[in-house]
């Protein structure tokens, strides 16, 4: 009376994958489960362009907050107090790389930011407050963050009591940027929207082009996107942005 | 505030949906953009209670189609990042509607309380399954009488009844008196341990259980391929597809079979909300899943907790107290359209 036949889709699915007990048998290809091994040379060889890619952005963001003092002049105080712990979480990350032997390859850090790095520069030499705070203080903080969760788990023991301490800190300056943002988001709307449209792409891209070393850190792709876009999203309904909005802000990510 | 956690029921389905809700990007998007996407707060909603309470509320779309389930990690992460944001958004209690709650469940989600930075607060969630349970058990009490169905004598078959709503439903089929129940489900040992929990009951295999039901409550998920021959069925049956998805009347309908969608309820008043037509409900201004509607009585009832948790938690109490809230605020649970019902001569012949 009742017959099996193979005839698929998502119910099927459904009662195969309940029936399948998935954390106990996973599926091919998505288990990374458990620490790499921190000691091959396939992993230091990742872990050498991750890690400058890391220290560059934490250097990037020590420059951008003092330049930003230059356009908010009476927070500039506040700026380079920011700046100054980027600086720390450089020290505390050359440590880390140092801690595994690796040298980190600066030269390919610096190719990786000089699309963001050159629309912050052009958005500073024309005064746009908005645009600057967008890339540095909402984009560039909430791909850390996320990116640094996602390392977290599956960080050798020195690395992760590091970066544990700096995600902390991390909140702090997208708070400063979504703040900004939000007291002045009446008048900065249109630019808002249009330097999002010009750098989330380019977040996008940067996240391709890591992706393959980022695995060799069990850091997977989907996870960094998909935890980037809701850390962003997170803080632009802080700023006080609709839902829709909001879509298609991030869509504009997932679709370039 | 309440909130709602729900998905499309396909990915064919969702991209439409978006196009029309103007999410034009993500409409385009292909199966992998959307396994990257964040959930997305979707509407917010106010729901006003005959007793003059108003409540307000959200609607998340975990931005989960089907298709993703047999990426294991994609669909845990679109569960917890879809409790994340609920909780974020200050929301005092949240259902788990459609697979967001089978996801939880099966792939043991209580040991990811921590997502990025923040700590789930299991309190804020339900799975909604009391409500849903007590909603079932209300469909077959109303409208197996109307088929000519007497109760006390019938045979009352649960297909899935070790589950948290399928152990409910013999629980409350047992108080209330039935002709005999029949358990169906698929694994021998927790059917065993349920037989002797309740002291009756007869385990059957789903077919044998077909051939003598005279209601049949479905609260498993139907393989696609799945096949009913209706032929074999007794005359008048009820069959009240409380699954997920629903699509047992594809399956089972035959002159003389009546099948009602489970655990679906409905509202006294129209609710200014896209969201539902999104699930397919006939009347979508006023129909909702029972697990939803749990949500929306919890917070009408200021009862900030998690109500429905865990596997096989439900007390008959608990779905006494959430069907009185349910009847107070407004709800009714799905009866079969009159056309569905036969005529009083005959029922009664």
């Amino acid at each position: 009376m009742v017959m099996l036949s193979p005839n698929t889709p998502a119910a099927d699915q459904a009662a195969a994958d309940q029936d399948a007990h998935p954390d106990s048998a996973p599926a091919g290809g998505e288990a990374l489960a458990g620490l790499p091994d921190f000691t091959t040379d396939r992993y230091k060889d990742a872990y050498s362009r991750i890690n400058a890619i890391v220290l560059e952005g934490e250097q990037e963001a020590h420059d951008n907050y003092i330049a930003l003092g230059t356009l908010i002049s009476d927070q500039a105080e506040e700026l380079a107090r920011l700046a100054r712990m980027e600086l720390k979480h450089k020290k505390g990350f050359t440590a880390c790389a140092n801690n595994l032997g690796v040298t980190a390859d600066m030269a390919f850090a610096r190719e990786f930011f000089a699309p963001l790095h050159n629309n912050f520069q052009q958005a500073l030499a024309e005064g746009k407050v908005t645009t600057c705070l967008l890339i540095q203080a909402i984009l560039i903080e909430a791909f850390a963050i996320s990116a640094y969760h996602i390392y977290i788990p599956v960080a050798d023991p020195f690395a992760r009591k590091i970066t544990e301490g700096v995600v902390k800190d991390e909140y702090t300056h997208l708070n400063y940027g979504q703040e900004w943002l939000k007291a002045n988001l009446e008048t900065v709307r249109e630019e808002l929207m249009q330097a999002n449209r010009d750098n989330l792409p380019l977040v996008r891209r940067m996240l391709e082009q890591v992706a393959a070393d980022a695995a060799v850190l069990h850091m997977e792709q989907e996870d960094l996107m998909a935890d980037f876009l809701s850390c962003y999203q997170e803080t632009l309904m802080e700023i006080g942005l609709s839902s829709r909005e909001i879509a298609r802000m991030a869509a504009s990510a997932l679709t370039a | 505030m309440f909130g709602l956690i729900g998905h499309s029921t396909s990915f064919e389905e969702a991209r439409q949906k978006a196009r029309t809700l103007g999410y034009d990007a993500f409409a385009d998007g292909d199966l992998d953009m959307w396994c990257a996407a964040p959930p997305q707060l979707v509407e917010r909603i106010t729901i006003n209670s005959p007793t003059g309470k108003s409540i307000e509320g959200a609607y998340i779309d975990s931005v989960f189609v089907p298709e993703m389930l047999r990426r294991f990690k994609t669909a845990k992460r679109k569960v917890l990042k879809a409790m994340e944001l609920a909780q974020r958004c200050g929301i005092d209690i949240t259902a788990l509607g459609g697979f967001t709650s089978i996801i939880f469940e099966d792939m043991n989600l209580l040991r990811e309380q921590r997502v990025s930075a923040v700590e789930l607060d299991w309190q804020r969630f339900t799975t909604g399954n009391t409500h849903t349970a007590w909603v079932i058990c209300q469909q077959v009490e109303t409208n197996a009488p109307r088929l000519g169905i007497d109760l006390g004598k019938a045979r009352v078959a649960v297909v899935g009844a070790t589950g948290d709503i399928g152990s409910a439903v013999c629980r409350w089929m047992q108080r209330r008196g039935v002709g005999e129940l029949l358990l169906v489900a698929r694994r021998p040992q927790p059917l065993a341990e349920l037989r002797d929990s309740l002291g009756e009951g007869r385990v059957l295999a789903l077919d044998e259980a077909l051939a003598e039901a005279d209601v049949v409550v479905w609260v498993a998920s139907l393989p696609q391929s799945l096949e009913i021959d209706s032929a074999r069925l007794p005359r008048p049956c009820l069959m009240i597809d409380g699954g997920y998805p629903k699509n047992l009347d594809s399956k089972a309908a035959a002159p003389g079979v009546h099948v009602l969608k489970g655990g679906i309820v409905e509202f006294w008043q129209d609710i200014g909300w896209q969201m539902m037509e999104v699930a397919e409900m006939a009347v979508p201004q006023r129909q909702m899943f029972a697990c939803f509607a749990e949500a929306i009585l919890l917070d009408f009832e200021q009862l900030h907790t998690n109500f429905s948790w865990g596997r096989n938690n439900i007390t008959l109490e608990a779905m006494d107290r959430i069907g009185a809230a349910s009847l107070r605020h407004g709800f009714k649970a799905l009866e079969l359209a009159p056309a569905d019902q036969p005529a009083p001569a005959l029922a009664s012949a």
